[in-house]
């Protein structure tokens, strides 16, 4: 099935099926994501999208079905403490930040080192500071360094998460390959959407797979290089978004709604 | 001699002991987010691990001290993968942790008692001939001299810690969301055994200066465990500043108390505090 590495997905899953009490929020779907493209997964409300990102980021266990990471690693389930080690990281609709530390912290504790030992006597480094730096002024929250995470306004807390998803892929454990990216424009302004834009094509640019999870349809225009649609937890359609916006199918199920 | 410096210097003394154990404490309920009633017995277990090491092998004392401390974190750390890690995996209820923790509590007491009986005991050689200091028109011991400067240097050690390093933050994370530090690479598995370790191992050094000033029992934890918490509960709990505020707090009410009435009175002062600040502020004096 596969010719060469450069056309092989970096994740792919297998017949993945979840259901909640009888109901299934994913049923049998097996999709690919590749590396260096942006793939869009787009549906109505409750057709499976986040549950498919928290199934595959260890969040909720599957039910049955399985997920292959880089072709190698075949995977019955995934659990929370290992998704990063399998180069995988996420952000989440209701975004999730250490709410009670400063947001340099949110950022510093991504760059702990893996080793106990040195972390327990560890100060942050002038490397982790200067990283932690770089990815603030990155996403503009810089000057909110020594504010708490939990006064910061929706928008920011959204670009604090992204800001974590590129302080991982800078000195987390082994390569963060695949992100997840749960609604990440849902309630920002113009100018943080352009932030988030700009990251997204830099990591597309930088090789890894992105997955974005959005109702926007402009910018799933603008951003994915590939797209599912998914309906009731099934896979509806595939293909290049100007395709698939354009099915009869898809607008009835999703945009006509 | 004066009632008001030694009432003072008392409730320093009370202070640091009831500081270091709310330390431990909070260390383990904010993370681990569980009431570790086994942690109670971890101080006895040092008392006498230090009264073997001291007084049956006849050890340095220092030694004894050192390898009392080390052996409560290991024994922390190991009812921590055998018991806690397991439960916790399985996502088991803060109810069912609780009763696995009551279970750690009475079993630690009961191998205590059968290896040492349940006799009182002191770790101190010959307590009669101890030097006792003047300070401020007060008396103090050595002994009681020591524990205030070791529980002042381990909160200041604990205090810096938690401020700069990265695993104070990555303890801290874990405190603030659990899943989502695992997500985000923190080892968790690792810094909670840690924390046992750390937490266990104050509790343990407290239980070790009990020893020397008064003595030990097997049962000893318990009573100072609630103490510990009462603490954590008025300074404001899983809050590692808060439990130290607490706890001179409550020393102080409780010594200044008794000040016209029998000692016997401070454990129902303290409770009446207890039940005051559930009532009135539940979340202690500094939220977490």
């Amino acid at each position: 099935m596969w010719k060469n590495r450069e056309q092989m997905p970096i994740l792919e899953t297998k017949h993945i099926t979840k259901h909640f009490d009888g109901v299934y929020a994913v049923n049998k779907l097996s999709i690919n994501f590749e590396a260096g493209k942006i793939t869009g997964i787009i549906g109505p409300n409750g057709s499976g999208k986040s549950t498919l990102i928290n199934t595959l980021t260890g969040m909720i266990p599957i039910d049955s079905g399985e997920m292959i990471v880089a072709g190698a690693e075949r995977l019955q389930r995934v659990k929370a403490h290992e998704v990063a080690s399998y180069g995988m990281t996420r952000t989440f609709q209701d975004v999730r930040l250490f709410e009670q530390m400063p947001v340099i912290d949110n950022i510093l504790v991504v760059l702990t080192e893996r080793s106990i030992w040195k972390a327990l006597f560890e100060k942050h480094g002038a490397l982790h500071l200067e990283k932690a730096e770089e990815v603030l002024k990155k996403v503009g929250l810089w000057d909110k360094r020594d504010e708490l995470a939990k006064n910061l306004s929706y928008g920011q807390r959204k670009l604090l998460e992204i800001a974590r998803v590129l302080a991982m892929i800078h000195c987390g454990v082994g390569d963060i390959n695949i992100i997840f990216l749960d609604e990440p424009f849902a309630g920002l302004f113009p100018e943080m959407i352009k932030i988030v834009t700009g990251v997204m094509k830099e990591l597309r640019d930088q090789g890894k797979a992105v997955i974005l999870i959005e109702h926007n349809m402009d910018l799933i225009r603008e951003l994915s290089d590939h797209i599912y649609v998914l309906d009731s937890g099934e896979l509806l359609a595939e293909g290049k978004p100007g395709d698939v916006l354009a099915r009869k199918d898809v607008i009835e199920a999703y945009l006509g709604e | 001699m004066d009632i008001i410096p030694q009432l003072i210097l008392n409730s320093i003394i009370a202070g640091a002991i009831y500081a270091m154990i709310a330390l431990g404490f909070n260390l383990i309920y904010g993370t681990a987010k569980f009431f570790d009633l086994g942690y109670g017995a971890l101080t006895a277990v040092g008392g006498y691990a230090v009264f073997y090491f001291y007084k049956t092998l006849g050890l340095d004392l220092y030694v004894s001290i050192l390898l009392g401390v080390l052996i409560v974190g290991v024994i922390g750390f190991i009812v921590y993968k055998l018991v806690y890690s397991p439960l916790r995996k399985r996502k088991s209820s803060g109810m069912v942790l609780l009763v696995a923790a009551l279970g750690v509590l009475t079993a630690l007491q009961a191998i205590i008692a059968i290896l040492f009986t349940s006799q009182f005991q002191t770790l101190s050689q010959n307590s009669s001939s101890e030097q006792v200091f003047n300070i401020l028109g007060g008396a103090i011991t050595q002994t009681q001299l020591v524990t205030l400067i070791i529980g002042f240097v381990i909160m200041i050690v604990i205090g810096l810690v938690f401020r700069y390093t990265l695993f104070g933050k990555a303890v801290k994370a874990i405190g603030d969301d659990e899943e989502v530090s695992k997500i985000v690479g923190v080892n968790t598995e690792n810094i909670i055994g840690w924390v046992f370790f750390i937490g266990s191992a104050i509790g343990g050094l407290a239980g070790i200066l009990i020893g020397f000033d008064t003595g030990i029992e097997p049962t000893m934890g318990l009573s100072l465990l609630l103490k510990g918490v009462i603490a954590c509960i008025i300074g404001g709990i899983g809050n590692v500043y808060g439990g130290v505020l607490g706890a001179f707090l409550l020393a102080f009410i409780e010594n200044f108390g008794i000040w016209h009435i029998s000692g016997e009175w401070k454990d129902a002062i303290a409770f009446a505090v207890l039940i005051l600040f559930l009532l009135f502020r539940p979340h202690g004096i500094l939220r977490k």
